[in-house]
């Protein structure tokens, strides 16, 4: 199987369909991330495509050092946080609003709450995005960094409070009831 | 992996993210409207050019100066080699030159004017010394 970066030298050698073969793996991992940061689905499918446009016009600047999944959620990201600030909604506002939270739609019926919706709830942005390429993209510390422009230290930090954060949210109970006061939204 | 790692990962595949045709094609599109931005070839810099042009024109600036002083020849005849050496080699030191090897000569050579000194230094203070002796034993 070809690696990434090969597509990428394919890519910027001219090759309109490795470009192709690079959305054909991410456009599935980068959409459910963006549905879970977006206000609705049509804009986390506008940021999807936002996301490749900028990739394949500033390909040339992709660094092989890194690895391109990590350099395309940096540019995910980045889209994402540039999206006006009413359109990321949070779900209690959602709630007021009587409309279903996007993420909630997308997520299979299941008799318990998806994680990653109570998540959404207790975590702010940065530690969200750090928790979901760290356990879903399983990304290294020094990636999730680089994608995040944050230090390692930070990233450390905002991982284990966000682990605990759930954990004890995730537990019910007393405890939990003691780890959203201690770590409250991180 | 353990069991809260293990449902992280399945709580998110278990949102649907599937990528319709019609976002697919818009993708696509997009992409064959879009150009790859390419790295302009690097000139050198303006500032390296300026560098250059400084360097070059203080050299010559430099050739000229020397070439317009020494026009005219040295203004002055140096003295031939073995007659410096001798008039700057002092007397002291031609009297050891059989006894003692080169560099201590070198030495001697440079010590010599300051151990004078410290001679000179020497006296001056015994002088000065005896002064204010006189002045103290002085009684009206």
């Amino acid at each position: 199987m070809i690696s990434d970066e090969q597509l990428v030298e394919e890519s910027l050698a001219g090759s309109a369909l490795a470009f192709s073969d690079l959305v054909e793996r991410y456009q599935e991992r980068l959409l459910r991330y963006l549905l879970t940061r977006s206000g609705n689905r049509a804009d986390a499918e506008d940021a999807v495509q936002d996301t490749f446009i900028s990739a394949y016009r500033y390909l040339y600047s992709y660094n092989p050092r890194w690895r391109f999944s990590t350099w395309i959620y940096r540019i995910a990201i980045r889209n994402v946080a540039r999206q006006p600030q009413g359109e990321i909604r949070d779900v209690d506002v959602i709630a007021d609003e009587n409309a279903p939270d996007p993420l909630e739609e997308c997520i299979v019926a299941c008799e318990r709450e998806n994680v990653w919706l109570t998540a959404k709830r207790l975590l702010n942005q940065d530690a969200y995005a750090a928790m979901w390429l760290r356990y879903v993209e399983d990304m290294s510390i020094k990636e999730i960094a680089r994608a995040l422009d944050k230090t390692q230290s930070w990233t450390k930090v905002t991982l284990l409070r966000g682990r605990r954060s759930l954990s004890a949210e995730l537990t019910e109970g007393a405890s939990g009831a003691a780890g959203r006061q201690i770590y409250g939204r991180i | 992996m353990d069991e809260f790692e293990n449902r992280l990962k399945l709580d998110a595949q278990a949102i649907r993210a599937g990528i319709s045709p019609e976002l697919r094609s818009r993708i696509d599109a997009s992409l064959r409207a879009t150009e790859q931005i390419r790295p302009v070839p690097e000139s050198p810099a303006p500032g390296m050019n300026l560098w250059w042009a400084s360097s070059l024109t203080g050299l010559a600036a430099a050739v000229i100066v020397i070439v317009l002083v020494n026009w005219n020849g040295p203004s002055t005849v140096p003295a031939p080699l073995e007659q410096v050496a001798d008039r700057t080699v002092p007397a002291a030191v031609d009297e050891f030159q059989g006894l003692y090897p080169p560099w201590l000569i070198k030495t001697a050579d440079f010590a010599s004017p300051l151990e004078e000194e410290l001679a000179r230094l020497q006296a001056d203070i015994e002088r000065a010394s005896k002064n204010v002796k006189e002045d103290i034993d002085f009684t009206f």
